[in-house]
């Protein structure tokens, strides 16, 4: 059961937001589709007597500006998966979406932005943005600032969200061209290894990002698709371990999930 | 056709021919078998489960425990949890062992020459696994209750630990209890003729090695209790559990208390499987924590409480010796079961039929299994479906692949030469009388069942174009019944049944449901001997003030013991109904058939009664009307298998289990050698329980268990970090049951080989369908991995332990 005596705050502006999170740093929880946190205040995991929700702040859009689209941080992975758009223009976050496990339950109710704050290696999300290099749009104190994803997932469950500091959306640039692989033990596993390849409109260049096989995502860009496994086996330096596979079994498969990822953008992407 | 078995209780009227056989065509469903009498409620939300039940003023427990696999308490402070708002009691071992005395053993390795400690309920001077229970806190609130809980503090002195079962068995290994001379709990040795002579002299020998990584059942619904003490004293105790009969023996000698005034309620169960055998210290801790607060108190086991209970974990070491026809010489297996720190909970014991059921159902003279009990500083076990069963199943079906490798012999045919044929029945094998079996025909219809030759030309293409697909044949005997003379585990159970004046029925009986169904099925039973509607009969299980002793479920019991004596009490309540219609109609009693709710004389139907009718004038007119002598329409009986030798016979010979269902299993995966990953693709099964009474629910207990087994054997797994000696799995995002997208459609079969032992021909159906799923799994992984030339032999074969065999393979 949550065993503090728990105070909910539902601020109104970003503004009021950034403060409330300033005010009880350390003791004060952000709540954005709670899939994560309930369970983990739940077994104690996290110990705060402050919640504060983002369900007042208009943040569960999906915004189409020209060139940039804006996912507020209270998309859930069905508005992503139900948005024909965002299928059109980025398939990739859609396919990921559709493999997250726990059915209609989580789909509608956890958020990307959610997952990729967490930021646990085992999961899709983190990977799937690095691999867009998608922007983190992040409201502190001060105001506004921005930051790519792979340098928002600092190491294992640890972001750049500084006191004050919540993500208000994050952006992406249109990716045609993609493939994706994940490996999972069964249908209640979380990922063990997952590979997003995305190829670059402009100069036809391959990338393939590593998500569950090292504390944070790997991105490769590839010059030549023949040192695949060579840069796979140089990049994965630390590969993670946990409950449900050890590092050395991620090691092993990333160079497979890698390379199917890019036969599945090469055939179908 | 019909079967003439002598019968010793059968009633004069029914000759001795199984009745069932000449109702019904074995192979059909009967039109008149009901639906589960509960379905509407569990589908719609509105079953009542133990946390459902919310008596008035109900307080909330939670259980501090131990941290450290193995170390001394110096100190137990409950200063700061006794103080916390709205905490009413709260209670650490020191203080415990005045209200509940020592607690018995589901059962006793006493019992068996094996080695046993003294247990309370909450740890007194040492604890020694991660999670046992060293103090407890009630409050207002469960939420209160565990803020406070973590406010305990207590001091300990870190001792050497071992998780390891071979570790600690070493000289030097670290003692989990320190009044033994080792961590040997026991050793069981089943062994006939001449084992190591016949393999060293056998034309080929197969040795492997099988580890069986720890695992559970993972019941939906976790355990709890409550317990609530009326004024007059008495105890009212609801558990998750499946024996509440033991369980008001057991408190009685606790806490003190005369068993006549302690009520025990067994509300429906989530899922039991032997996870809720009793024997747990939060029993009578429950009731000791109610009397001090002065209220009723709850306490339900989460899920990280759950996960902490283990209930499999095994090292084999086998060798075959065989001839080139693949007719097997010789066996042995030494197995070794690491059954954590003992306690007085139900799962230790699964180390004896690990051993027990060799050599199946397999013609072996010669043998020689040992089967070691080894203490650790893991949790205890609890029981699980299978209960070691599935051990002995899973190395005989390596065992028959493997032969079959060697020789280039197809594995089904190494079966075939090895079975023990159907004429031999009834047949001594090993501490088992088997009643009878038709094994050859089993195979062979699961063979057809899952297309078999259709399946190796799939796999032959799917080769050439470098897919692994992997065929697993299995065939598993099942031992039901059993019975531990000296123990709460006994092989009778006894039911009542009783008329009412308007015609409606009660069965009350000992056995109890752990979803299985068996309440319709008895209901139905009962019903049918009195030719009414099954919805006219009430059955009451579970209640310890309304139900005659019972020893509650496990070894697939309930048909066999509580709904043959409902049957037979049924029977003679219908001789006695029979006597006071024949008056009231003028004619022979045995000229009257009780069908259609009504009593009528088969020669001339004109006369003839309502049920009820007969019923009422029975309550009314009985000791007046001349002839109407019997008032009484309940009756009490007591059944069970006859096929027990509970007392080693002329030839020395002891057979504790009288019922042996049997099936056979031929699955289809796919294996991506790459990472190891195993997909199910096709599983079919042919199952003998032998009459089958409820069809439908015999195939819904071959679901599950089936899904169990392929669980086990793919997927679950209960890890221990060396470093804190603890467990790592604690929610199901960590330990992976399947789920529906992980199972193909089961197809099912049936073959009916009847017991010539039970009253109805039945054997039980609870547990078969575990052993060989695993089996299958074991063996289809590996058929997969042959042309590899790759042996994997971890449970679980997760990804990463096929594709650590892969690798091994290569060096």
């Amino acid at each position: 059961m949550i065993r503090t005596r728990l105070l909910y705050h539902r601020p109104a502006t970003l503004g009021e937001c950034s403060d409330l999170l300033a005010k009880y740093v350390g003791n004060v929880a952000v709540l954005g589709g709670g899939t994560q946190l309930l369970p983990q205040m739940t077994r104690d995991e996290i110990h705060v007597e402050h919640v504060v929700d983002l369900r007042g702040l208009s943040l569960d859009t999906l915004v189409f500006h020209g060139d940039d689209i804006e996912i507020g941080a209270m998309a859930t992975y069905a508005d992503i998966m139900s948005s024909t758009e965002l299928s059109a223009l980025v398939p990739l976050l859609g396919r990921a979406a559709r493999g997250v496990t726990g059915g209609s339950q989580i789909a509608r109710q956890a958020t990307v932005v959610g997952a990729v704050c967490h930021n646990y290696p085992g999961s899709d999300m983190p990977g799937v943005l690095v691999a867009l290099d998608a922007k983190m749009r992040i409201h502190g104190t001060s105001g506004l600032r921005e930051i790519s994803a792979s340098d928002f997932l600092l190491s294992a469950s640890k972001v750049d969200l500084r006191p004050g500091e919540f993500v208000v959306s994050f952006l992406v640039r249109p990716v045609a061209n993609i493939g994706y692989c994940k490996i999972t033990h069964s249908t209640g596993s979380w990922p063990i290894a997952t590979a997003s390849a995305v190829r670059d409109h402009a100069t036809g260049k391959i990338a393939v990002t590593l998500g569950a096989i090292q504390a944070v995502p790997i991105r490769i860009e590839l010059d030549d698709l023949g040192q695949l496994d060579l840069q796979v086996r140089k990049a994965v330096v630390a590969p993670w371990s946990d409950v449900l596979a050890p590092g050395s079994y991620r090691a092993a498969i990333a160079g497979v999930v890698a390379r199917r990822a890019i036969g599945d953008l090469q055939e179908y992407g | 056709m019909s079967i003439d078995i002598p019968h010793p209780v059968r009633s004069k009227r029914e000759g001795t021919a199984i009745p069932s056989l000449h109702a019904m065509k074995i192979d059909e469903v009967p039109s008149d078998q009901p639906l589960r009498r509960d379905g509407n409620l569990l589908l719609t939300g509105r079953a009542e489960f133990l946390d459902d039940i919310v008596p008035r003023g109900l307080l909330h427990a939670a259980i501090l425990r131990s941290p450290h696999p193995h170390a001394r308490i110096r100190s137990v402070d409950l200063s700061l949890a006794e103080a916390f708002p709205g905490v009413c009691a709260a209670l650490s071992g020191e203080r415990a062992v005045e209200l509940v005395g020592p607690m018995p053993a589901f059962f006793d390795p006493a019992m068996i020459g094996c080695r046993t400690f003294e247990f309370r309920c909450l740890a007194v001077d040492t604890v020694r696994w991660v999670g046992q229970p060293v103090a407890a806190v009630v409050a207002e609130t469960l939420a209160d209750a565990e803020a406070a809980r973590d406010l305990i503090r207590v001091e300990y002195d870190i001792l050497p630990a071992v998780l390891d079962a071979e570790k600690a068995l070493e000289s030097d290994a670290p003692l989990v209890f320190e009044t033994w001379d080792d961590n040997l709990l026991g050793k069981f040795p089943f062994a006939e003729g001449d084992a190591e002579g016949k393999i060293a002299n056998a034309p080929h020998v197969v040795a492997g090695e099988l580890r069986v990584g720890r695992h559970q059942c993972a019941p939906m619904e976790t355990r709890g209790c409550i317990a609530s003490w009326e004024r007059s004293g008495k105890l009212v105790f609801w558990a998750s559990t499946q024996n509440p009969h033991p369980i008001r023996t057991n408190l009685s000698m606790m806490l003190r208390v005369p068993e006549e005034r302690i009520q025990v309620i067994a509300p429906r169960l989530g899922g039991g499987f032997g996870h809720k055998f009793n024997g747990y210290a939060e029993e009578p801790l429950v009731c000791a924590l109610s009397r001090l607060a002065g209220a009723p108190v709850k306490w339900l086991e989460t899920r990280e409480e759950c996960l902490l209970v283990g209930a499999r974990e095994f090292l084999h070491r086998f060798r075959v010796g065989f001839g080139d026809d693949g007719v097997v010489h010789g066996l042995t297996d030494r197995i070794i079961g690491n059954i954590g720190a003992l306690e007085t909970w139900g799962g230790w014991a699964m180390t004896f039929p690990a051993g027990m059921t060799f050599p199946g159902p397999y013609k072996v003279g010669n043998y020689h299994v040992e089967s070691m009990a080894v203490v650790t500083n893991k949790a205890p076990w609890s029981g699980y479906r299978g209960y070691g069963k599935e051990q002995a199943a899973m190395v005989l079906e390596r065992m028959m692949d493997l032969i079959g490798q060697h020789l280039d012999l197809d594995p089904v045919e190494v079966r075939r030469r090895n079975f023990i044929p159907r004429e031999v029945f009834p047949y001594w094998a090993g501490a088992k009388h088997l009643d009878s079996g038709n094994y050859a025909g089993a195979l062979d219809k699961a063979l057809e069942l899952a297309g078999y030759g259709e399946l190796r030309g799939r796999q032959a293409l799917a080769r050439k174009e470098g897919r692994h697909l992997g065929i697993g044949v299995a065939f598993e005997l099942t031992p039901e019944g059993g019975d531990f003379a000296g123990s709460f585990l006994r092989g009778f159970d006894t039911s009542t049944v009783r008329v009412h004046p308007t015609g409606a029925i009660t069965v009350l009986t000992g056995v109890t449901s752990p979803g299985t169904g068996n309440e319709t099925t008895i209901a139905y039973l009962v019903a049918r001997e009195l030719g009414v509607p099954s919805e006219n009969v009430a059955v009451v299980q579970g209640d310890t003030d309304a139900c005659p002793y019972g020893f509650g479920s496990f070894s697939s019991r309930s048909i066999g013991t509580g709904g043959a004596a409902a049957v037979l009490a049924a029977r003679e309540i219908r001789d006695r109904m029979s006597a006071a219609a024949a008056v009231l109609l003028d004619c022979e009693a045995s000229d009257l058939k009780f069908a259609d709710s009504h009593v009528r004389s088969m020669t001339d139907p004109t006369k003839s009664l309502l049920f009820s009718d007969v019923a009422q004038t029975v309550f009314r007119r009985a000791l007046a009307t001349p002839g109407l002598d019997e008032p009484l329409l309940e009756v009490t009986k007591v059944d069970r298998p006859h096929n027990f030798q509970l007392v080693p016979d002329a030839e020395g010979r002891f057979s504790a289990y009288p019922s042996y269902p049997y099936s056979a299993h031929v699955a289809l995966i796919d294996l991506d050698v790459e990472t190891g990953v195993v997909s199910v693709q096709e599983y079919s099964a042919v199952d003998d329980c032998g009459i089958v009474i409820s069809p439908k629910f015999v195939d819904g207990q071959l679901y599950g268990a089936i899904a169990q087994g392929i669980g086990g054997a793919l997927w679950e797994y209960q890890p221990y970090d060396d470093v804190t000696g603890g467990p790592i799995a604690r929610t199901f995002k960590h330990y992976l049951t399947p789920r529906a997208r992980d199972l193909p459609m089961f197809r099912l079969a049936h073959q009916h080989t009847p017991s010539p032992f039970t009253l109805l021909g039945t054997k039980g159906a609870g547990e078969s369908g575990v052993s060989g799923a695993m089996a299958a799994m074991l063996n289809a992984v590996n058929d997969a991995l042959t042309p590899l030339g790759v042996t994997a032999h971890q449970l679980p074969l997760n990804p990463q332990n096929i594709l650590a065999a892969i690798e091994r393979a290569k060096r």
